[in-house]
This record gives C-alpha cells, sequence and structure tokens, in this order.
C-alpha cells in the first residue's frame, strides 16, 4: 500500500506481528490507541524504544475495558510491577492474548492470572468470593457467596487441597467450549 | 488525460472502499451484534448468512442447468392468449407465471439438440438429487465438526464452577447489557443456593401439569393439521391456506410459551428444549399435512399437478415472508412501544432466538421442498432471506436488549444445525424421493411426461445405453451395486460393525476416566503426606540443613511439589 510510517522501524514491525497475534496494521492501531490514552506522555515515536508506561487509571477508562468488571485485575495482571502501569509492548501484549486468534492454553493462564487476586498460585476461596463480588455487584448474601464458591471448589477440585490449582482450572476449561469466545475483548 | 486518471484512480478507491466494506461486513456482524447483544443473537444472523449461501448455490446449479438449457431451447414461454400479465400473480404464482419456467411444467422432455445434446430428463433429475445430497453431506459435516468441537460432558454448563469462572463475556462493552448480565447472574446463582427439596405431592402435582401441558399441545397440533386439511378443499381461495398456515405458526406457539410459563422445570435448558420440540412437532404436523394432501389428492387429480404444487409452495413462501415481517413488526417493534410507554412492566423485548432460528429453518424446509416442483424458488429465497437479514439487524438494533440467559452460543450452533438436519432437511428429503420414487409424473407437461416414474428415468437411460453399447461402467456400476440388494446389505452390516467398535472404545475411554481422576485425588493425598513428612524430619534435624551444601537434596524436592 506504500503507508511510510515513521513510528516503528520494519524489524519491530516484523517483531511485534512475530510475537502477537496482530498484523502491522492492527499494531499501528493499537499504538494510536495506545497514544492517545496519554498524548503527552507517549512519544510517537517508537524507533528507539522508549520506556514509557501509561498508569493504570487511564488504561481502565478505554471503551473496552470501562464496563468489565475485571479490569483492573486484567490490567495488572499484564503489568511488570504488578500495579498495573503498561508500557506499550505489555499494552500489545494484553490484547493479543484477549484477541480472537490466541489458543485456549494461554487465555486459560491469563484467566487464572486475572481471577487469582492474592497472586499465591491458587485460586483459593477467598479469590473466588472476590471474584464473585466482582460479578454480582456485591448483592448477594454472606452465606449464598460461601455456598457458590464451596460449589465451585467441590465440583472444580480435582486433587482435594480445597483450592483450585491451575490444573483444576484448565481441566475445567477445557469441558467449556465457549470459553475462547467468551474471553475475548475486541479492540 | 488528466480527467481519465482521475476517474480511474476514483475508481479504484471506490472499489477498495466496496471490497473493504464487504470485507468488514462480517466483522461488523461480530463487532456490533456479538458486542452488545452476546455471543447466541450473533449466532443466528450467522445461522441465516449459511443458509442464505444454500440457496444461492441452489440457484446457480438449477438455473445454470436446468433453466438456462430450457430457455436456450425455446426462448419464449408458451402462454396461451388468455392470461397476460397481471401484478397479481407476484402474490399467487399463478396465471402468467404458470406458464414461465418458474415451475416444473414448462421443462421440455426431449433431448435439447445444439452444440451438444443435452438430455433434459436426465438433467433435470440429476440436478436436483445431486444439490439435495451435497447439501446432505454439508449439513452431516457441518453438524459433526460443531458437535466435535463443542460436545460438553453433561453436568458441567449449569453447574456453579462453570457459571462463576468461565461464563462472563468479556467483549461485552455496552453498561447496560453489563448491568443487566451481572443481575441475572445474581438471580441464577441465588436461586441455586435456595432450591429445596421437593414434596412427593408437590413432584406429582408438576408432572400432572407438564402433562396436562403436553395434552394441550398435542391437541393443538392435531387440531390445526385436521383444519388445514379441511381447508386445503378450498382451492379457489387461493390465499386462504397459506395465510392459514402462517397465521397458525404465528399464533400457535404463544399458547405454547403460556403454558411454558405454568409448568416448572428443573432446569433452563429442559424449559427451552420442551419448547423448541413442541414448536417443531407443530411445524412438521403441518407440512405433513400439507404434503400428504399434494401427494394424494393434487397429484391424482390435477393434469399437471407438480406445477400446482409449485405454485402452492409458491404462496406459502411468499405468504410466509410476510408474517415473518408482520412477526417482527408486532414481535419486536410493538413490544418495544408497549413495553417502554404503555406498560413499563413489561420492560423491553427479548431477541427471541430460538424462536426466530425455527423460522428461517422453516423458511429453507419449504425451499428444500419445493426445488424439485419449482426449481427458480430459490432466487425468491434468496430475496426473501437478504431482506429479512437487514429488517431483522434494523428491529434488533431500535427495539430489543440483550437477552437475559447467559446464551451458550457454541452449544446453540450444534442444536441449529441438528434441528435443521434431522427433521427438516430429512423430511423435504423424504417428499423429494417419495416423489420421485413413487408417484406417476403428469403426463402433458414438465420433463417426465410420460413415464411411470421419476426415477425410470435413469432406467430407460440404462436401456439406451446398453442399446447403443455406451460406457460399460456405468452399466456395470448401474446393475450390480445400485440395483443389487447385498450391496446394501453388507454396507449396512460394515457400518453396524463400526459403530460398535466406536462404541465400545468410549465406553473403555469413560472408564479410564475414572480411573485417572481417582489417581489424580490419591497423588494429592501422596503430596501432602509427603510434604509433611519433610517438615517434620527438617524439624527434628536443623543442624544437618545448615550444613548441607549439596543444592540437589530438598529445595529441590520442595520445588518439584510447588
Amino acid at each position: 500500500m506504500g503507508n511510510k510510517q515513521t513510528i516503528f522501524t520494519d524489524e519491530q514491525l516484523d517483531a511485534y506481528q512475530d510475537c502477537t497475534f496482530f498484523t502491522r496494521k492492527e499494531i499501528l492501531r493499537l499504538h494510536g490507541r495506545y497514544h492517545e490514552l496519554a498524548p503527552h506522555l507517549v512519544p510517537m515515536d517508537y524507533t528507539n524504544d522508549p520506556d514509557c508506561k501509561v498508569p493504570l487509571s487511564l488504561i481502565v477508562n478505554m471503551p473496552e475495558l470501562s464496563e468489565n468488571p475485571f479490569r483492573n485485575r486484567i490490567v495488572e495482571s499484564f503489568s511488570e510491577d504488578g500495579a498495573g502501569n503498561l508500557s506499550f509492548n505489555e499494552f500489545v501484549d494484553m490484547f493479543s492474548v484477549l484477541s480472537e486468534t490466541a489458543p485456549r492454553e494461554l487465555k486459560a493462564i491469563y484467566a487464572f492470572k486475572i481471577y487469582d487476586y492474592n497472586v499465591d498460585n491458587y485460586l483459593c476461596k477467598e479469590d473466588l468470593e472476590k471474584v464473585l463480588n466482582k460479578l454480582t455487584k456485591e448483592e448477594l448474601t454472606p452465606e449464598e457467596v460461601e455456598l457458590v464458591c464451596e460449589k465451585t471448589i467441590e465440583e472444580a477440585d480435582l486433587d482435594g487441597d480445597n483450592k483450585l490449582s491451575y490444573g483444576d482450572f484448565e481441566n475445567m476449561i477445557s469441558r467449556a467450549p465457549d470459553f475462547l469466545s467468551t474471553f475475548h475483548i475486541r479492540i | 488525460m488528466s480527467i481519465n486518471k482521475n476517474t480511474i484512480l476514483c475508481y479504484r478507491s471506490y472499489c477498495l472502499n466496496v471490497s473493504q466494506s464487504f470485507r468488514r461486513c462480517g466483522s461488523n456482524l461480530r463487532s456490533e451484534i456479538g458486542g452488545k447483544f452476546g455471543t447466541s443473537v450473533q449466532s443466528y444472523f450467522v445461522f441465516l448468512k449459511w443458509l442464505l449461501m444454500f440457496n444461492v448455490f441452489s440457484f446457480l446449479v438449477n438455473f445454470g442447468f436446468i433453466t438456462i438449457p430450457q430457455l436456450v431451447y425455446d426462448f419464449s414461454p408458451n402462454v396461451p392468449n388468455t392470461t397476460s400479465f397481471r401484478g397479481l400473480e407476484i402474490l399467487t404464482g399463478a396465471g402468467y407465471f404458470n406458464y414461465t419456467v418458474m415451475y416444473y411444467g414448462s421443462y421440455s422432455n426431449e433431448t435439447l439438440e445444439g452444440a451438444v445434446d443435452y438430455k433434459m430428463q436426465l438433467g433435470y433429475f440429476f440436478t436436483i438429487a445431486v444439490y439435495m445430497v451435497l447439501c446432505g453431506i454439508a449439513l452431516i459435516f457441518s453438524m459433526a465438526s460443531s458437535f466435535k468441537a463443542n460436545y460438553v460432558l453433561a453436568d458441567t454448563t449449569s453447574g456453579g464452577a462453570w457459571q462463576l469462572l468461565c461464563s462472563w463475556d468479556f467483549s461485552m462493552t455496552n453498561e447496560r447489557a453489563v448491568r443487566q448480565r451481572k443481575n441475572n447472574l445474581r438471580e441464577s446463582l441465588s436461586e441455586k443456593a435456595q432450591r429445596k427439596q421437593l414434596t412427593s405431592s408437590e413432584k406429582l402435582r408438576h408432572f400432572g401439569i407438564y402433562l396436562g401441558a403436553w395434552l394441550l399441545s398435542s391437541s393443538l397440533t392435531v387440531g390445526c393439521g385436521a383444519s388445514i386439511f379441511f381447508l386445503c378443499r378450498y382451492e379457489q381461495l387461493t390465499l386462504l391456506v397459506p395465510f392459514m398456515v402462517s397465521l397458525m405458526n404465528m399464533v400457535v406457539p404463544l399458547f405454547f410459551s403460556l403454558f411454558n410459563k405454568f409448568e416448572h422445570y428443573s432446569s433452563q435448558r429442559r424449559q427451552i428444549y420442551v419448547l423448541v420440540a413442541r414448536n417443531v412437532l407443530l411445524r412438521m404436523c403441518i407440512l405433513g399435512v400439507l404434503c400428504y394432501y399434494w401427494m394424494n389428492v393434487v397429484a391424482t387429480e390435477y393434469s399437471c399437478w407438480e406445477s400446482v404444487v409449485g405454485q402452492a409452495l409458491y404462496r406459502l413462501v411468499f405468504v410466509d415472508f410476510i408474517f415473518l415481517l408482520l412477526g417482527s413488526f408486532f414481535g419486536e417493534f410493538l413490544s418495544n412501544v408497549v413495553g417502554t410507554r404503555l406498560l413499563p412492566r413489561l420492560g423491553i423485548p427479548e431477541f427471541d432466538v430460538a424462536r426466530n432460528v425455527l423460522e428461517i429453518i422453516y423458511a429453507q424446509t419449504l425451499a428444500w421442498i419445493g426445488i424439485y416442483f419449482s426449481p427458480l424458488l430459490p432466487a425468491i429465497q434468496i430475496l426473501k432471506f437478504f431482506i429479512l437479514f437487514y429488517i431483522k439487524k434494523v428491529s434488533l438494533m431500535q427495539n430489543c436488549q440483550p437477552p437475559r440467559r447467559t446464551g451458550r452460543a457454541a452449544q446453540m450452533k450444534t442444536i441449529f444445525t441438528a434441528l435443521l438436519f434431522f427433521p427438516f432437511f430429512l423430511g423435504a428429503l423424504a417428499i423429494v424421493g417419495y416423489t420421485a420414487w413413487s408417484l406417476t409424473p403428469s403426463k402433458h407437461c414438465g420433463p417426465f411426461r410420460g413415464l411411470d416414474s421419476t426415477f425410470s428415468v435413469v432406467e430407460v437411460w440404462m436401456v439406451q445405453l446398453n442399446s447403443t453399447g455406451g460406457s460399460e461402467v456405468v452399466i456395470f456400476v448401474y446393475q450390480n451395486v445400485i440395483r443389487s440388494e447385498i450391496f446394501y446389505f453388507l454396507i449396512t452390516i460394515i457400518i453396524l460393525v463400526i459403530v460398535y467398535i466406536f462404541w465400545q472404545v468410549s465406553q473403555g475411554r469413560k472408564q479410564l476416566i475414572v480411573l485417572l481422576r481417582q489417581q489424580i485425588v490419591n497423588e494429592g493425598k501422596d503430596k501432602s503426606f509427603l510434604l509433611e513428612k519433610l517438615q517434620n524430619l527438617q524439624k527434628s534435624q536443623p543442624n544437618i540443613r545448615s550444613k548441607n551444601h549439596k543444592k540437589v537434596g530438598i529445595p529441590s524436592l520442595l520445588a518439584r511439589f510447588s
């Protein structure tokens, strides 16, 4: 098409194309979206890999994420510092995993990370209670919350340690064919 | 010169825009509809597009192999002087249309001379047969592939774990939709948490109501069928039967939904299945009665009966289209008006995916039955589905809210395709097959005039090939494979054996799953036992641990277990 863009070098674009599930055009479009989140912070020229991070508060206001009950956890689980400040690489990574073409295993890994609020590599009862509260706007009674979480652990826990490890979670996902289409954010 | 260059550039950019917008049409569907209403509503529109493809293929094949040779041979329709084209024909399909290539009756039965000798009889027969077979194969493959991808062990999707962890649709961006979903999830979870055991008298009462509802719906269905059969006699009121059929298809399901409200079901899914089953039975009963009337009464009483049946089907298709539009108007637009202004308690209507899918499956069945009697019916069907797609999309956007139940779209696609195939496609195939096999074609019109049955076209052709010393292979295949019973017997035995083997393999695998699950639990217990022992060991011998420089033993053991 002859688009001469000066945001990335060709090698950078190729690298992005190889590492994510996006095409060149989509990566350029993503850069546009990233830039408009914080125009004063994000440089237009990325050829020399600038080190800038957009804070969590700006990212969760994106229209794609603003209504998602897990928006904070999503952004935190893709950020290196765990606080939700994303560099452009992490930003692209996030939307790449949540895109349609990402494979099921990758999505399962990140879904597990998102639901794991206390970051201990297990979905314990407290994690599940937090997930439930986010999903139901905290309008269930505490007994109901307890009951649902207990039932969830009962159904999904295979090795009997009263919390869900990644293996248990993955097993449950493998029996849910809709997961690929529900764990998907379009950008 | 510059004007030319500009116009070329302009044209090129225009073409690019058009092609981009077509490509984006598919993704627009997903982002506009899927993002706002969820994947189950989106699956309806995807299904409609897929069915449209069937009709496009059918039209191309029929037009190319049947109509074009006929038109080349005899361009002008031999219309008698008394009839002329009045606009009414579009509605009734009779009159002027009767003598055009729209219907079976206008096709000749001769070998059309021309650049190549085209046997019209064989052309007609094989085109329809091959199209039906290809349709069947496409449906089977689609069903098998979606079943394979979406097969879920029975209980998991109704379990709390699934609802909590897998059911949230991350692609929803509409605030109202998200709020709605949260409410529904909360309601559903709190319902589950509060479920209590029913006493046996309550169970008996529920069963009685259930039985009563089934009796009522069956009697409604039978009543509709009988009244259609009775009304078929009144042929002179040409639009009466299609009107009544469409009216019944529109009104009786409302009764079924009403019965549904009084019954109690153990799960949401069963409720939908029962409702769908009743609707399917109603439509099949009505179609069955109509086909019985056509095969037994029309086929014996009229001279060019295939064209008469073709016209009846045309009218059915057309009136069904009008009723679909009316249904969209009443079901969505008026409900929206009533729900927002007059009775706010009702709220905004939802897009009823099951009912709409059933309607387009029924419409497609009419087209499939009609292909034999009216080869150009797919053209009408294409127009119908095309217009319906856009009307439904606009109506959805303006009038409806996202559906309440977290729709399991993957399973729904399997169910839609299975519904399309099993009762409806196989039924249409059976009707066309019965017509081709047993019924005598009319003597004075159509490509099969003078023969005993349509299928004897093949026999005649075989005799011809035999006498003129044609292809030996074809004759051999016909005599020893198609006509011999041993072949079908052997094939059936082989297929049964293969099915039995696969069934045994799957039984074995189920047992293996149970064993493996038990093994996982045991491993977990082993792990916790060993970890405890390790910790006890560490506590009792702290000195040795501090002197241990080799990093191989304990830390790696700990790493292995966590």
